[in-house]
């Protein structure tokens, strides 16, 4: 796994089925993630880059082209397989999609529990492994709070957490710094950085925030479903 | 081996709320006890049917080829009561006259329904200790035995009793005294019971034939096989006649209330109403925990959890809410139970079958409307969480 390319596109097309008729969201898409390469994509909203992340996270499978995950061939994918491939990836969505009956802790180990690997561990490991994430992302003291009691950029950073929890070697967030102030912003995307460097991860973040741009290897523009 | 470490999601989810938990199960739990009410209820009624062939006194009955219930009496000649007395292994015969007879509360004149059996006093054929205990009074011309398990509504026979005085009436326009009671308890044949010898038995209703009974009880020697003298009699008997073990009459008396009476109708439906009752409650809980979570729910299907996994979450809590609602439904049954006892006097008891039933169908019922509930869930697309 280690040795195959994260994310490779090729030729991607899609298109929505729409009041009967199909609307291309997604043209003619080359696109290449390595590993440790943080890439940006910017554009004007409707362009794509929403219905793109989704397809390279497993979320849709794709229908024309071709879309290939640590070497492994998306189009056509059945449904067990693309949730197979679902848990090598960590996502970061816009909303932070806690569960609020779960505390900050659990959260972070529904992350986890997810891989058979981590469950045959235990409890304890998983538990320390969150405990790590949750100190990396400055939550360290507040491990067993309900996400109710959270403020919404301690909400979204618990969500990193858990989308960092298992080492995934392929982040996607969806503008992850919009609900953060300056700094937490910053603190986000150097851990993002950090991952990125340290572990090999690749990393492919929609983000409109200048202040976060520099971090990124790549920036890709969308325009109209095409990269411009 | 891999549940253990796993996080308790169904249940941390249905605990988050408690209000909403305990208000679940009380719903599931009134759902079980409506249930509980309709079974206890048909079940004590249906037993109740059995209690007089339950007090005859014998191993073996001869009953008409075409009886069905004990409260519609056919009649059949006693002499082929008395040709089973030369079967090896019978030990005695005797009859059991059983005959309707309208009775007056001497307060209101009201006339009632009473089913009178007439036993002869030196062998009854009904095993009833105050049978033996007032056989000279039963053996006084006039009189009869009433049954304490009769409605109130045939006067107050038992305060006058208990008085020391007999009560005074009329059957069939002919005077009447009761001297004593019994307690057998009422079936649907009619509202009071009484017990004469059975001489006063042809005086009440004189158009019987002494020749002419309703139900011959067969007493065997001990150690005696039953099935064995069965089969013997009916070879010789007439075609006319049956033999049956008190077990056999028993499941006659009930094939017959099965299918002659729409009171098992009536309480299956109000089992169903019960169960649906249920079911509506749990689907509603289920059906809007899962509105209210859509967007975890995609979460955790793009986090790479199966749809099986997460369908399961709402299987799981189903489960959880029939499991907790039944021990407190349970007990509340029982009190319910007991309250009727004493005020019906019908014998209604928890039994372990049926509480084993019902538990079943809730498990059944929840399980079903959690899957239900979960169709949403199973046709939503992880992508929407973007």
């Amino acid at each position: 796994m280690a040795t195959a390319i994260p994310v490779e596109i090729e030729g991607l097309n899609h298109w929505f089925e729409e009041a009967g008729s199909s609307k291309q969201v997604l043209r003619d898409i080359h696109l290449q993630v390595k590993a440790g390469e943080i890439v940006i994509l910017t554009g004007p909203s409707g362009s794509g880059k929403t219905t793109l992340l989704t397809m390279v996270g497993g979320l849709r499978a794709a229908q024309d082209g071709s879309l290939r995950l640590f070497g492994e061939e998306l189009r056509g994918a059945s449904k067990q397989q693309l949730t197979q491939l679902r848990r090598q990836v960590g996502f970061i969505f816009q909303a932070h999609n806690l569960m609020p009956y779960l505390s900050a802790l659990q959260n972070v180990r529904l992350g986890l529990e997810v891989a058979p690997s981590w469950l045959k561990q235990g409890r304890r490991a998983m538990d320390a492994r969150c405990r790590e994430r949750l100190s990396q992302v400055g939550l360290g003291h507040r491990v067993d709070f309900m996400p109710a009691k959270l403020s919404g950029g301690q909400k979204q950073r618990v969500a990193i957490a858990r989308a960092l929890a298992s080492n995934p070697q392929l982040l996607l967030a969806d503008e992850p710094t919009a609900a953060l102030d300056k700094e937490s912003g910053r603190d986000v995307v150097a851990l993002f950085r950090e991952l990125a460097d340290s572990r090999g991860a690749a990393i492919v973040m929609v983000t409109h925030d200048n202040k976060v741009l520099d971090i990124a290897d790549r920036i890709v523009h969308l325009e109209g479903g095409a990269l411009a | 081996m891999s549940w253990k470490p796993r996080t308790p999601v169904a249940w941390l989810q249905l605990s988050h709320k408690p209000m909403r938990l305990l208000a679940a199960i009380a719903g599931v739990g009134f759902a079980n006890v409506l249930v509980f009410f309709q079974m206890g209820l048909s079940g004590a009624l249906y037993d109740s049917q059995k209690r007089p062939i339950q007090q005859i006194n014998g191993q073996l009955v001869l009953v008409p080829r075409r009886y069905s219930n004990f409260g519609e009496p056919l009649t059949m000649p006693r002499a082929q009561l008395a040709r089973a007395l030369g079967v090896e292994g019978v030990r005695a015969v005797t009859p059991l006259y059983i005959g309707k007879i309208d009775w007056i509360n001497q307060n209101t004149r009201q006339q009632k329904q009473a089913l009178l059996f007439g036993v002869s006093p030196d062998n009854p054929a009904l095993k009833l200790p105050e049978l033996q205990q007032q056989r000279s009074l039963l053996e006084r011309p006039n009189s009869v035995l009433f049954d304490r398990g009769s409605k109130k509504s045939a006067g107050p026979v038992v305060q006058t009793l208990a008085s020391g005085r007999p009560y005074d009436t009329e059957l069939r326009g002919q005077r009447a005294q009761v001297v004593g009671l019994f307690q057998l308890g009422l079936t649907f044949a009619a509202d009071i019971n009484l017990i004469s010898s059975t001489a006063n038995f042809q005086t009440y209703l004189p158009e019987t034939n002494n020749d002419d009974i309703q139900i011959g009880v067969i007493q065997l020697n001990p150690g005696v096989s039953a099935t064995r003298v069965q089969a013997t009699l009916q070879s010789f008997l007439e075609p006319s006649v049956q033999v049956l073990t008190i077990p056999q009459l028993t499941d006659r008396e009930m094939e017959h209330w099965r299918k002659n009476s729409s009171f098992g109708l009536i309480f299956n439906l109000g089992v169903l109403v019960g169960l649906a009752v249920g079911a509506i409650i749990v689907y509603q809980i289920l059906y809007s925990d899962v509105g209210d979570h859509l967007g975890e729910y995609a979460t955790m299907k793009a986090m790479g959890y199966s749809d099986g996994f997460v369908v399961g979450i709402i299987l799981q809590e189903s489960l959880i809410l029939a499991s907790v609602a039944f021990l407190p439904s349970v007990l509340v049954s029982m009190g319910l139970y007991q309250i009727l006892v004493r005020s019906t006097g019908l014998l209604l008891t928890m039994t372990l079958n049926r509480a084993g039933l019902v538990f079943a169908l809730t498990l059944v019922i929840c399980g079903a409307s959690g899957w239900l509930a979960t169709g949403k869930l199973r046709r939503l697309d992880p992508a929407e969480v973007f």
